[in-house]
């Protein structure tokens, strides 16, 4: 039955070589954990494509109680965490994840570095993955702010402090993240909001998308 | 060299190679080993690995509920700030001599930029064929020290800060009705209590005075020896308002 | 014909860019202007709060004036109350901010009957002169902060707070 669905879908789309593209190709020895131990190293990558995608379904679901808004934002992530069936876990899962995917990306991108594995041809790759990396700390940063709890609102003005010292254009940047010129508030919550949800996930789907379509063309690197 | 089918390639990758100058390493292919199809063999390893990844990563979320402090309150000026984990080195380096106060812009720009820039910037940097770590010492041993320092400045972080502290200033304070004609309340607002604790005793400086679960000797006790931070002799006054005072704040209770 | 340089192709690829452009920009345009509002938003004057206390009743010892002004955080708008301890010195009017330097207590005149003329931080006993300048061997780290003033109608108003200019 399936097989016939595939088939039909194919003789319209061709959907085959897309199909070998991303699933059918040879896994080389020296990645396989089941041949070296060692190479379990080569997992951290996989992981922390993993933990993303908790994090987009956890965010995703978070956003049917939560608001953005001073007055109410903490009493709905009160209600989710303590009211809603498995709201402590779905919290959990964005919260701890948060911290899990730093964690992850931290080690592959020093698997990468020690392997050597940025070298020719692969320069650009590291750089998309240098740029992912950023995505995810302003990720972290103004995910930190939502739930307008006390630690988020001071870390948020000591965050934005440190942006407003920039030369020149500092001011310019802490007035665009805050909204406001003194006051951490009301606009602070939404443009936070509005950043973590829709501008850095936005950005974030097209490096990763931009990270495996190079991986594919160019391969793992090669054995040490 | 002719690889694969015989189409030479760009280094050990599948991207044809328009010439022939250079020398890459060798492709995976020219090592005689096992190699195995990645749908569907090698994808379930991945798999059960990410099975037990996430049996621990539910367990955790399970054992140790997200932390939520109380709600934002702009108007606390005693809130000592503490940022996520991995911000924490930053926010260590901010605090010695040469990278804050007038050297603000080296600890929070000029480092952070330098070491973004860096990394970004490594295939270009270290630019030989070497891949082992050995045998390119030199960008090793950067990453090493930056990793070092990374570390030391986190650790740093973590044991200067007064967790009891950041504990117990955030909390969740629930809501109390405070009786402001309560003879209690009046002691309360006519001492020095009320510049710390609040006028309605939600806390400031000092702790919330709602919920102590004390008893009224208790408080009594604290507001002459004081507690913690608190200093001794705060409360000066008749010892019959004081049992008006203790009995007040210990019957403070949230519903 | 043979004179033309621009090929038919490249004339198509150069309309092509301009169009798109100025897609993008037509698009784009109102949605930037929209985001960096708050940049060029002018603050509105005012800054000076209106208090109920008239100038010609203070005199060289600090009192407590309480101030309230609005704080418009875009759709909320709340009333936000201050203290200053106000005093003239000469002809001078002084308000200082009653927040202690060391951990942001709040301070009073006279708090402490060990310390005359002096303001006393109850929390820890930081102690401040009459100018503002922190006692030296006491936690704050520096003096108080100062409030700008004015007199209307023989009314004190109380402005921005800045760093102390009398230390």
């Amino acid at each position: 039955m399936l097989n016939k669905i595939y088939d039909w879908v194919d003789e319209r789309l061709d959907i085959t070589p897309i199909w070998r593209d991303i699933a059918d190709h040879e896994v080389p020895e020296h990645v396989n954990p089941a041949h070296h131990f060692s190479a379990f190293v080569y997992c951290f990558g996989g992981l922390t494509f993993f933990v993303t995608v908790i994090q987009i379904l956890s965010g995703m679901f978070l956003t049917m109680y939560y608001v953005p808004d001073i007055e109410n934002a903490w009493k709905s992530v009160y209600y989710l965490q303590n009211e809603v069936a498995f709201g402590e876990i779905v919290r959990g899962m964005h919260h701890w994840g948060a911290s899990l995917v730093i964690v992850m990306m931290f080690l592959h991108t020093l698997r990468v570095f020690f392997t050597g594995s940025y070298k020719k041809p692969r320069e650009l790759n590291w750089i998309v993955g240098v740029l992912i990396f950023c995505v995810m700390l302003g990720l972290g940063f103004t995910g930190y702010l939502l739930p307008w709890d006390m630690k988020a609102l001071f870390a948020t003005k000591v965050g934005i402090q440190i942006a407003a010292s920039v030369p020149f254009i500092g001011e310019a940047i802490k007035i665009l993240l805050a909204g406001d010129s003194s006051i951490i508030g009301a606009q602070t919550l939404t443009r936070f909001f509005a950043i973590h949800v829709f501008f850095l996930p936005a950005c974030l789907l097209a490096l990763l998308a931009a990270h495996f379509i190079m991986i594919r063309r160019q391969g793992i690197s090669g054995p040490l | 060299m002719h690889k694969g089918k015989g189409m030479k390639f760009v280094g050990d990758t599948r991207v044809p190679k328009k010439d022939n100058k250079n020398v890459y390493p060798p492709d995976y292919s020219e090592y005689p080993g096992k190699t195995e199809p990645f749908w569907p063999d090698f994808l379930l390893k991945e798999w059960m690995v990410g099975a037990v990844f996430l049996v621990g990563y539910l367990i955790l979320t399970i054992a140790h509920p997200s932390p939520l402090e109380g709600q934002a309150d702009p108007t606390n000026t005693s809130y000592i700030p503490m940022p996520d984990w991995y911000f924490l080195f930053l926010y260590q380096l901010l605090k010695y001599e040469y990278a804050s106060g007038p050297y603000n812009t080296i600890g929070a720009i000029v480092i952070p930029a330098i070491a973004i820039g860096s990394l970004m910037l490594a295939p270009f940097l270290d630019r030989g064929p070497e891949r082992k770590p050995l045998k390119r010492p030199l960008p090793v041993a950067f990453m090493l020290l930056t990793l070092a320092s990374m570390v030391f400045l986190t650790w740093e972080s973590v044991v200067n800060h007064d967790w009891a502290a950041a504990k117990k200033q955030g909390q969740i304070v629930k809501t109390v009705e405070i009786n402001q004609e309560d003879p209690g309340y009046k002691v309360y607002a006519k001492q020095s209590c009320i510049n710390c604790h609040g006028d309605k005793l939600q806390g400031g400086a000092g702790p919330a005075l709602t919920d102590t679960g004390l008893s009224a000797d208790e408080i009594a006790n604290i507001a002459h020896k004081g507690i913690r931070t608190m200093p001794a002799g705060q409360y000066k006054g008749s010892d019959e308002d004081l049992q008006k005072l203790a009995k007040f704040i210990s019957g403070l209770k949230a519903e | 014909m043979s004179n033309n340089r621009v090929t038919r192709r490249q004339f198509l690829n150069y309309t092509l860019t301009g169009v798109g452009g100025f897609m993008a920009a037509g698009m784009l345009m109102p949605m930037a202007r929209f985001a960096v509002d708050p940049i060029l938003q002018k603050k509105a004057g005012g800054d000076f709060v209106p208090t109920d206390k008239k100038a010609s009743e203070l005199s060289d010892t600090p009192v407590k004036v309480d101030f309230t002004f609005e704080q418009v955080d875009a759709w909320y708008k709340s009333k936000v109350t201050n203290t200053a301890w106000v005093y003239k010195d000469g002809d001078k009017i002084i308000a200082l901010s009653p927040v202690c330097k060391h951990l942001g207590c709040t301070v009073n005149w006279d708090g402490n009957k060990d310390f005359k003329n002096e303001f006393y931080c109850p929390c820890h006993g930081g102690r401040y002169e009459k100018n503002g300048k922190n006692v030296a061997g006491t936690p704050p780290l520096g003096p108080l902060d100062e409030f700008e003033v004015k007199v209307k109608d023989g009314l004190l108003l109380i402005g921005k707070t800045r760093a102390n200019t009398l230390v």
